[in-house]
């Protein structure tokens, strides 16, 4: 190939140096930059914030058309499989009105067998509904940004973001009406949970696929493919018994778990607001 | 009057690249429908660097990089800082390579791409890998790298459209 002279070779000597130090001094920028972020302080969460507060607004309106599209296709669609779903739900409806009166006598059942141990509940949980407006589902990162609108004053960092399968992921930060959510199969994130079968605990870690790894579980735990596995309230950072993923592989040294949701069914999620600062009447009942 | 003219002249070349190149970049934030469709995801923060280094270093520099860096950094919930260090880390590998090679040629420019690509790709991988200790999926990152660079034809037009069209009317590369 021919060597063309262009660029640098044509420049003096200093500005070349100078060039030089300015990329470097960019590089050591953001080698500091990357560090206060493994440090987490303060900072790293208001540049995100103010970069947020930019940007989604923007991906907002560039999501808006394309939302517009599919939204019309999923209407034509419904309209021309309505026959075969209204059938499918009629049966749907008899089932589950077999399993509502089941349902009522647990329940009471239920409320007697509390009120007998002076059983305490777990804090009232409030929910908002919010609309996916991005998604990166990249090898590097898997989150949501999400358009809260007027809820954005009470959606704090750390609450859960569920949808009808269970739990997607936990709110990272908020910035105007918008938030960042971190999903559950991210790098980042470490949700505690507990088989709903054996009640074996353990910690289910992501690595940004869709396989997550259990870890920490007991030595003699009963885990089995296909059993689910949810959140066990451990650290009162979560709402506990929201279901989280399905057991792919129960080896001895290595448990994998996938979650309930599916990306392309992410549209309309559900945020618990839970705070575990316990409520008056509980506190009147510890005392 | 001509000098703010001139000014703000200045100021859209060197906007103009990193808006078009953001533009891009966010329809594949756009949520997808269909499992299939949300496999496909292409990096163009890597293409249009690239593109506008490789093609118009005058309307381009390490400032740019650095804040499309950060951009995406904040969008994409990457720890801070690991996207701009691999934009940077592409544009010194862009102007090595544009000031060593004839990239005026498309299909010479393609190829030095995918190596420059390849470079950084693993640069970042390494860099994301020992920041969380682990190692992070390589199939899922070497999937997204061949997309990209079979993709980058289309998106190399969408750039000179924009260069055509708001900055420069120069021919300085061969049509594709």
């Amino acid at each position: 190939m021919r060597r063309q002279r262009v660029l640098f070779l044509k420049e003096n000597y200093v500005l070349r140096v100078l060039k030089s130090f300015f990329l470097a001094g960019l590089f050591i920028i953001a080698l500091l930059l990357v560090l206060v972020h493994k440090i987490d302080i303060g900072l790293v969460s208001g540049v995100s914030k103010g970069v947020l507060y930019i940007g989604a607004p923007l991906i907002h309106a560039i999501s808006l058309p394309a939302e517009g599209l599919s939204y019309s296709y999923k209407k034509i669609s419904e309209i021309l499989y309505i026959h075969e779903e209204n059938e499918h739900l009629r049966q749907e409806n008899s089932e589950l009105y077999l399993l509502k009166d089941r349902m009522r006598a647990l329940q009471t059942e239920n409320r007697l067998l509390k009120k007998l141990l002076h059983h305490i509940d777990v804090p009232q949980t409030n929910s908002y509904t919010a609309r996916v407006i991005a998604e990166n589902n990249s090898a590097f990162t898997n989150s949501l940004i999400l358009y809260l609108g007027n809820a954005s004053d009470f959606i704090k960092s750390g609450y859960a973001v569920v949808n009808a399968s269970g739990l997607i992921g936990r709110i990272d930060i908020v910035s105007g009406k918008y938030a960042r959510v971190t999903l559950i199969t991210d790098i980042n994130s470490k949700i505690p949970v507990i088989s709903q079968k054996s009640r074996d605990r353990g910690i289910l870690v992501g690595n940004n696929t869709r396989k997550m790894n259990l870890i920490f579980p007991p030595l003699m735990a009963e885990l089995h493919k296909g059993d689910i596995l949810v959140t066990s309230g451990v650290g009162g950072g979560l709402p506990p018994d929201i279901p989280v993923a399905k057991i792919k592989r129960a080896g001895v040294d290595n448990i994998t778990a996938v979650p309930l949701f599916s990306l392309n069914e992410l549209e309309i999620v559900k945020i618990i607001v839970y705070d575990i600062a316990p409520e008056k009447e509980v506190n009147k009942e510890l005392e | 009057m001509s000098e703010i003219k001139n000014f703000c002249a200045i100021i859209a070349t060197y906007i103009i690249p990193a808006i078009s190149i953001i533009l891009i970049d966010l329809l594949f934030y756009i949520p997808q429908s269909s499992e299939f469709w949300n496999l496909i995801r292409l990096i163009p923060f890597y293409t249009g660097i690239y593109f506008w280094l490789s093609q118009r270093p005058d309307a381009f520099n390490g400032v740019s990089a650095f804040l499309l860096g950060l951009f995406s950094d904040v969008i994409s919930a990457t720890p801070l800082g690991i996207n701009i260090m691999s934009y940077l880390f592409l544009y010194f590998l862009s102007i090595r390579l544009s000031s060593y090679f004839n990239i005026k040629k498309f299909s010479y420019s393609w190829l030095l791409f995918s190596i420059a690509m390849l470079l950084t790709i693993l640069f970042k991988f390494s860099i994301a890998s020992i920041f969380h200790r682990t190692w992070i999926p390589l199939n899922l990152t070497m999937l997204e790298y061949l997309l990209t660079i079979t993709f980058y034809p289309l998106l190399a037009r969408y750039y000179m459209w924009i260069e055509l069209r708001y900055i420069h009317l120069e021919d300085r590369y061969e049509k594709i």
